[in-house]
Protein backbone atom coordinates (compact mmCIF):
# COMPACT_ATOMS: atom_id res chain seq x y z
CA UNK A 1 0.00 0.00 0.00
CA UNK A 2 2.55 2.23 0.92
CA UNK A 3 4.36 1.91 -2.38
CA UNK A 4 1.17 2.73 -3.89
CA UNK A 5 0.99 5.74 -3.11
CA UNK A 6 4.77 6.41 -3.51
CA UNK A 7 4.19 5.72 -6.90
CA UNK A 8 1.47 7.73 -7.40
CA UNK A 9 3.10 10.91 -5.83
CA UNK A 10 6.17 10.35 -7.62
CA UNK A 11 4.12 10.20 -10.78
CA UNK A 12 1.99 13.07 -10.01
CA UNK A 13 5.14 15.74 -9.81
CA UNK A 14 5.04 18.65 -12.26
CA UNK A 15 8.61 18.24 -13.10
CA UNK A 16 8.13 14.39 -13.92
CA UNK A 17 4.48 14.85 -15.57
CA UNK A 18 6.18 17.82 -17.85
CA UNK A 19 9.09 15.75 -18.48
CA UNK A 20 7.22 12.46 -19.50
CA UNK A 21 4.81 14.53 -21.91
CA UNK A 22 7.56 16.90 -23.26
CA UNK A 23 10.52 15.28 -23.72
CA UNK A 24 12.76 16.82 -25.80
CA UNK A 25 16.77 16.26 -26.73
CA UNK A 26 18.43 19.30 -26.38
CA UNK A 27 19.50 20.90 -30.15
CA UNK A 28 22.45 19.01 -30.65
CA UNK A 29 25.40 21.39 -31.34
CA UNK A 30 27.69 21.81 -34.10
CA UNK A 31 31.07 20.28 -32.92
CA UNK A 32 33.91 23.10 -33.14
CA UNK A 33 35.69 20.56 -35.32
CA UNK A 34 33.22 20.26 -37.66
CA UNK A 35 34.17 21.13 -41.36
CA UNK A 36 31.94 24.16 -41.97
CA UNK A 37 32.03 26.33 -45.11
CA UNK A 38 35.41 27.64 -45.05
CA UNK A 39 36.02 31.29 -44.07
CA UNK A 40 38.51 34.12 -43.96
CA UNK A 41 41.31 34.26 -41.59
CA UNK A 42 43.09 37.38 -40.85
CA UNK A 43 45.97 36.20 -43.81
CA UNK A 44 46.25 38.10 -47.03
CA UNK A 45 45.37 36.33 -50.21
CA UNK A 46 48.10 36.75 -52.89
CA UNK A 47 45.53 36.01 -55.16
CA UNK A 48 47.37 32.27 -57.05
CA UNK A 49 44.24 30.96 -57.22
CA UNK A 50 45.38 27.45 -56.19
CA UNK A 51 41.94 27.18 -54.12
CA UNK A 52 40.15 28.20 -57.00
CA UNK A 53 41.98 25.32 -59.28
CA UNK A 54 42.08 22.61 -56.97
CA UNK A 55 37.70 23.03 -55.93
CA UNK A 56 35.78 19.97 -57.88
CA UNK A 57 32.56 21.33 -57.16
CA UNK A 58 31.65 23.91 -60.19
CA UNK A 59 31.13 27.84 -59.21
CA UNK A 60 31.69 26.99 -55.48
CA UNK A 61 35.06 29.56 -54.80
CA UNK A 62 35.85 32.66 -56.91
CA UNK A 63 39.00 34.76 -56.12
CA UNK A 64 37.66 38.33 -56.26
CA UNK A 65 39.72 41.38 -57.17
CA UNK A 66 38.41 43.96 -54.36
CA UNK A 67 40.06 47.62 -54.54
CA UNK A 68 43.24 47.06 -53.00
CA UNK A 69 43.49 43.05 -52.44
CA UNK A 70 42.39 39.62 -53.09
CA UNK A 71 39.47 38.01 -51.45
CA UNK A 72 38.28 34.62 -51.54
CA UNK A 73 34.98 33.86 -51.83
CA UNK A 74 32.72 30.76 -51.11
CA UNK A 75 28.96 30.33 -52.60
CA UNK A 76 26.80 28.34 -50.58
CA UNK A 77 24.41 25.66 -52.56
CA UNK A 78 28.13 24.97 -54.69
CA UNK A 79 29.97 24.32 -51.73
CA UNK A 80 30.41 20.96 -51.06
CA UNK A 81 32.79 21.32 -47.75
CA UNK A 82 35.61 19.36 -48.98
CA UNK A 83 37.80 21.33 -47.84
CA UNK A 84 40.53 20.99 -50.56
CA UNK A 85 40.88 24.61 -50.96
CA UNK A 86 41.92 25.06 -47.59
CA UNK A 87 44.58 22.65 -47.89
CA UNK A 88 45.27 23.80 -50.90
CA UNK A 89 46.24 27.79 -49.77
CA UNK A 90 49.61 28.65 -48.75
CA UNK A 91 49.48 31.51 -47.01
CA UNK A 92 46.23 29.57 -44.88
CA UNK A 93 44.27 32.50 -46.02
CA UNK A 94 40.80 30.08 -45.24
CA UNK A 95 40.06 28.27 -42.31
CA UNK A 96 37.81 25.08 -41.77
CA UNK A 97 37.44 22.87 -38.97
CA UNK A 98 40.57 21.73 -37.87
CA UNK A 99 42.24 21.06 -41.37
CA UNK A 100 45.17 23.77 -41.06
CA UNK A 101 46.07 22.42 -37.27
CA UNK A 102 45.88 18.53 -38.92
CA UNK A 103 47.93 19.93 -42.14
CA UNK A 104 50.32 21.61 -40.03
CA UNK A 105 50.95 18.76 -37.00
CA UNK A 106 51.01 15.55 -40.30
CA UNK A 107 53.23 18.15 -42.36
CA UNK A 108 51.25 17.55 -45.86
CA UNK A 109 51.01 19.39 -48.24
CA UNK A 110 49.85 18.90 -52.42
CA UNK A 111 51.95 19.25 -55.29
CA UNK A 112 50.78 20.52 -57.96
CA UNK A 113 52.40 19.91 -62.16
CA UNK A 114 51.60 20.42 -65.44
CA UNK A 115 51.35 17.60 -67.90
CA UNK A 116 51.40 17.96 -71.28
CA UNK A 117 49.97 15.38 -73.38
CA UNK A 118 49.78 15.32 -77.41
CA UNK A 119 47.09 13.48 -79.87
CA UNK A 120 49.44 11.50 -82.45
CA UNK A 121 45.93 10.77 -84.37
CA UNK A 122 44.98 14.00 -84.19
CA UNK A 123 48.10 16.25 -84.01
CA UNK A 124 48.75 17.27 -87.56
CA UNK A 125 51.79 18.65 -87.08
CA UNK A 126 51.33 22.30 -87.92
CA UNK A 127 53.40 23.58 -84.39
CA UNK A 128 51.25 26.00 -83.33
CA UNK A 129 51.37 25.09 -79.93
CA UNK A 130 55.03 25.62 -80.10
CA UNK A 131 55.10 28.87 -81.58
CA UNK A 132 52.51 30.25 -79.50
CA UNK A 133 53.87 29.26 -75.88
CA UNK A 134 55.25 32.24 -74.26
CA UNK A 135 58.23 30.18 -72.06
CA UNK A 136 58.89 29.13 -75.71
CA UNK A 137 59.40 32.61 -76.90
CA UNK A 138 61.13 33.26 -73.95
CA UNK A 139 64.03 30.59 -74.04
CA UNK A 140 64.33 30.73 -78.13
CA UNK A 141 63.41 34.17 -79.77
CA UNK A 142 64.25 32.36 -83.30
CA UNK A 143 61.39 29.71 -83.14
CA UNK A 144 58.95 31.02 -85.67
CA UNK A 145 56.65 29.40 -88.40
CA UNK A 146 57.33 25.89 -88.39
CA UNK A 147 57.85 25.07 -84.76
CA UNK A 148 61.13 24.02 -84.96
CA UNK A 149 63.47 24.91 -82.82
CA UNK A 150 67.69 24.45 -82.46
CA UNK A 151 67.39 25.02 -78.54
CA UNK A 152 67.19 22.22 -76.29
CA UNK A 153 65.58 23.82 -73.33
CA UNK A 154 62.53 24.95 -75.08
CA UNK A 155 58.86 23.11 -73.46
CA UNK A 156 58.36 21.25 -76.84
CA UNK A 157 59.31 21.67 -80.25
CA UNK A 158 58.83 19.86 -83.68
CA UNK A 159 61.29 17.10 -84.18
CA UNK A 160 60.91 14.60 -87.40
CA UNK A 161 57.84 15.88 -88.09
CA UNK A 162 55.98 14.99 -84.62
CA UNK A 163 56.21 17.58 -81.38
CA UNK A 164 58.07 16.45 -78.95
CA UNK A 165 58.31 17.55 -75.47
CA UNK A 166 61.26 18.29 -73.39
CA UNK A 167 60.85 20.23 -70.57
CA UNK A 168 57.30 19.49 -69.26
CA UNK A 169 58.32 21.09 -65.77
CA UNK A 170 58.62 24.54 -67.43
CA UNK A 171 54.83 25.05 -68.07
CA UNK A 172 53.03 27.24 -66.14
CA UNK A 173 49.47 26.11 -66.96
CA UNK A 174 48.50 29.23 -69.24
CA UNK A 175 47.06 26.91 -72.09
CA UNK A 176 47.65 29.39 -74.82
CA UNK A 177 48.44 26.04 -76.64
CA UNK A 178 45.67 24.44 -76.27
CA UNK A 179 43.38 27.45 -77.51
CA UNK A 180 45.32 27.44 -80.65
CA UNK A 181 46.07 23.97 -81.99
CA UNK A 182 43.16 23.85 -84.51
CA UNK A 183 41.99 20.03 -83.74
CA UNK A 184 42.00 20.17 -79.87
CA UNK A 185 45.39 17.47 -80.22
CA UNK A 186 47.24 19.41 -77.45
CA UNK A 187 46.06 18.79 -73.55
CA UNK A 188 47.29 20.52 -70.67
CA UNK A 189 46.27 18.94 -67.66
CA UNK A 190 47.33 19.86 -63.87
CA UNK A 191 48.49 17.16 -61.50
CA UNK A 192 48.04 17.34 -57.94
CA UNK A 193 49.65 14.99 -55.83
CA UNK A 194 49.29 14.98 -51.83
CA UNK A 195 52.88 14.70 -50.11
CA UNK A 196 54.59 14.89 -46.92
CA UNK A 197 57.17 15.51 -44.43
CA UNK A 198 60.44 16.70 -46.32
CA UNK A 199 59.08 16.81 -49.53
CA UNK A 200 55.66 19.14 -48.40
CA UNK A 201 58.83 21.91 -46.96
CA UNK A 202 60.25 21.92 -50.37
CA UNK B 1 -8.59 35.42 -34.58
CA UNK B 2 -11.33 32.73 -33.97
CA UNK B 3 -10.92 29.69 -31.77
CA UNK B 4 -10.99 27.81 -34.78
CA UNK B 5 -8.25 29.16 -35.50
CA UNK B 6 -6.08 28.75 -33.18
CA UNK B 7 -6.64 25.49 -32.43
CA UNK B 8 -6.15 24.64 -35.45
CA UNK B 9 -2.46 26.46 -34.91
CA UNK B 10 -1.78 24.11 -31.96
CA UNK B 11 -2.38 20.93 -34.08
CA UNK B 12 -0.26 22.21 -36.81
CA UNK B 13 2.51 23.27 -34.99
CA UNK B 14 2.94 19.67 -33.88
CA UNK B 15 1.79 17.77 -37.08
CA UNK B 16 4.03 18.84 -39.23
CA UNK B 17 4.08 15.86 -42.46
CA UNK B 18 7.17 15.41 -44.30
CA UNK B 19 7.14 13.95 -47.75
CA UNK B 20 10.35 13.38 -49.56
CA UNK B 21 11.38 13.17 -52.81
CA UNK B 22 14.45 11.79 -54.52
CA UNK B 23 14.92 13.42 -57.95
CA UNK B 24 17.99 11.89 -58.93
CA UNK B 25 20.14 12.45 -55.78
CA UNK B 26 23.72 10.38 -55.15
CA UNK B 27 21.77 8.86 -51.83
CA UNK B 28 23.56 11.06 -49.86
CA UNK B 29 20.91 13.51 -48.56
CA UNK B 30 18.57 10.74 -48.34
CA UNK B 31 20.80 9.39 -45.85
CA UNK B 32 20.59 12.61 -44.10
CA UNK B 33 17.04 12.86 -44.03
CA UNK B 34 16.94 9.32 -42.81
CA UNK B 35 19.16 9.89 -39.83
CA UNK B 36 16.67 12.78 -38.66
CA UNK B 37 14.15 9.39 -37.96
CA UNK B 38 17.46 8.17 -35.78
CA UNK B 39 17.73 8.45 -31.78
CA UNK B 40 20.15 10.78 -32.33
CA UNK B 41 18.26 13.63 -33.44
CA UNK B 42 14.90 12.12 -33.84
CA UNK B 43 12.47 14.04 -35.91
CA UNK B 44 9.26 12.65 -33.99
CA UNK B 45 10.05 14.51 -30.51
CA UNK B 46 9.26 18.13 -32.44
CA UNK B 47 6.10 16.34 -34.23
CA UNK B 48 7.40 15.82 -37.56
CA UNK B 49 6.57 12.97 -39.39
CA UNK B 50 7.91 11.41 -42.13
CA UNK B 51 5.69 9.85 -44.96
CA UNK B 52 5.77 8.71 -48.61
CA UNK B 53 2.76 10.36 -49.86
CA UNK B 54 2.20 13.02 -50.98
CA UNK B 55 -1.34 13.27 -50.39
CA UNK B 56 -1.06 13.43 -46.59
CA UNK B 57 2.29 15.69 -46.72
CA UNK B 58 2.24 19.29 -45.50
CA UNK B 59 6.54 19.79 -46.24
CA UNK B 60 7.62 18.18 -49.45
CA UNK B 61 11.76 17.68 -48.80
CA UNK B 62 13.46 17.84 -52.98
CA UNK B 63 16.21 16.14 -53.23
CA UNK B 64 18.58 15.56 -55.97
CA UNK B 65 19.76 17.50 -58.91
CA UNK B 66 16.87 17.37 -61.30
CA UNK B 67 16.76 14.72 -64.17
CA UNK B 68 15.09 15.24 -67.29
CA UNK B 69 12.60 12.10 -66.09
CA UNK B 70 11.32 14.45 -63.24
CA UNK B 71 11.28 17.49 -64.98
CA UNK B 72 7.18 17.06 -65.78
CA UNK B 73 6.83 14.92 -62.39
CA UNK B 74 7.55 16.80 -59.78
CA UNK B 75 5.07 19.32 -60.26
CA UNK B 76 2.53 16.30 -60.73
CA UNK B 77 3.69 15.80 -56.91
CA UNK B 78 3.81 19.14 -55.81
CA UNK B 79 -0.20 19.68 -57.20
CA UNK B 80 -1.00 16.39 -55.26
CA UNK B 81 0.01 17.82 -52.01
CA UNK B 82 -3.14 19.54 -50.02
CA UNK B 83 -3.09 23.29 -49.16
CA UNK B 84 -1.55 24.80 -46.57
CA UNK B 85 1.95 23.09 -48.32
CA UNK B 86 5.60 24.11 -48.45
CA UNK B 87 8.99 22.85 -50.26
CA UNK B 88 12.70 22.55 -48.88
CA UNK B 89 15.16 21.97 -51.33
CA UNK B 90 17.94 20.32 -49.12
CA UNK B 91 21.47 19.85 -50.53
CA UNK B 92 23.32 21.52 -53.08
CA UNK B 93 21.67 19.52 -56.06
CA UNK B 94 18.37 21.19 -56.09
CA UNK B 95 19.85 24.50 -55.64
CA UNK B 96 22.34 24.59 -58.29
CA UNK B 97 23.24 21.33 -59.31
CA UNK B 98 26.46 20.45 -57.49
CA UNK B 99 28.91 18.65 -58.94
CA UNK B 100 26.81 17.34 -61.38
CA UNK B 101 25.90 20.72 -63.31
CA UNK B 102 28.48 20.02 -65.73
CA UNK B 103 28.17 20.22 -69.24
CA UNK B 104 27.51 16.12 -70.95
CA UNK B 105 25.37 15.25 -67.34
CA UNK B 106 21.72 14.84 -67.19
CA UNK B 107 20.60 16.91 -64.93
CA UNK B 108 18.67 20.16 -65.05
CA UNK B 109 18.67 21.93 -61.72
CA UNK B 110 17.54 23.91 -60.03
CA UNK B 111 14.19 22.69 -58.55
CA UNK B 112 12.85 26.30 -58.43
CA UNK B 113 11.69 25.99 -62.24
CA UNK B 114 9.33 23.52 -61.56
CA UNK B 115 7.90 24.16 -58.18
CA UNK B 116 8.24 26.86 -55.68
CA UNK B 117 10.73 26.44 -53.22
CA UNK B 118 10.52 28.22 -49.74
CA UNK B 119 13.32 26.94 -48.13
CA UNK B 120 17.42 26.13 -49.12
CA UNK B 121 19.31 24.09 -47.24
CA UNK B 122 22.61 24.06 -48.43
CA UNK B 123 25.33 21.47 -47.95
CA UNK B 124 26.91 18.32 -49.84
CA UNK B 125 25.32 16.63 -47.61
CA UNK B 126 23.20 19.29 -44.92
CA UNK B 127 23.89 18.02 -41.37
CA UNK B 128 20.80 16.65 -40.08
CA UNK B 129 20.41 19.61 -37.62
CA UNK B 130 20.49 22.03 -40.26
CA UNK B 131 17.45 19.63 -42.06
CA UNK B 132 16.03 20.14 -39.35
CA UNK B 133 16.61 23.57 -38.27
CA UNK B 134 14.99 24.20 -41.79
CA UNK B 135 11.75 22.43 -41.17
CA UNK B 136 11.33 23.57 -37.98
CA UNK B 137 11.66 27.18 -38.97
CA UNK B 138 9.61 27.55 -42.42
CA UNK B 139 7.17 25.29 -41.25
CA UNK B 140 5.44 28.21 -38.68
CA UNK B 141 6.13 30.70 -41.41
CA UNK B 142 3.47 29.08 -43.89
CA UNK B 143 1.30 27.06 -41.34
CA UNK B 144 0.64 29.56 -38.94
CA UNK B 145 -2.73 31.38 -39.95
CA UNK B 146 -3.14 29.68 -43.10
CA UNK B 147 -6.89 30.43 -43.11
CA UNK B 148 -6.34 34.29 -41.61
CA UNK B 149 -4.18 35.27 -44.37
CA UNK B 150 -6.18 33.79 -47.22
CA UNK B 151 -8.30 36.52 -46.59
Amino acid sequence: MRSIVYYVREFLRPEWLKKFFFAKTAPLVTPPYFKDYPSRTEKECTGCFSCMMICPAPEAIEVLRRKDRWEPAIYRGHCIRCGLCVEACPEDVLTSGRILDVTRHDGTALRSWYRLQVDDTLCMRCGNCCVSCPINKQVDPQLAGTGTSSSDEVIMRIEGGRVKILHEEKCTGCKTCEIHCPNRAIRVARMVEGVQGEEAEA
Amino acid sequence: MSILQEIKNAVRSRSIHVSYVDVGSCNGCDIEVLACLAPRYDIEQYGIYVHNNPREADVLLVIGSVTPQWVDKLRDIWDKIPEPKVAVAIGNCPISGCVYNRRGTLTEPPAENYIPIAAQVPGCPPRPTEILNAILSVAPLVFKDYEEKQR
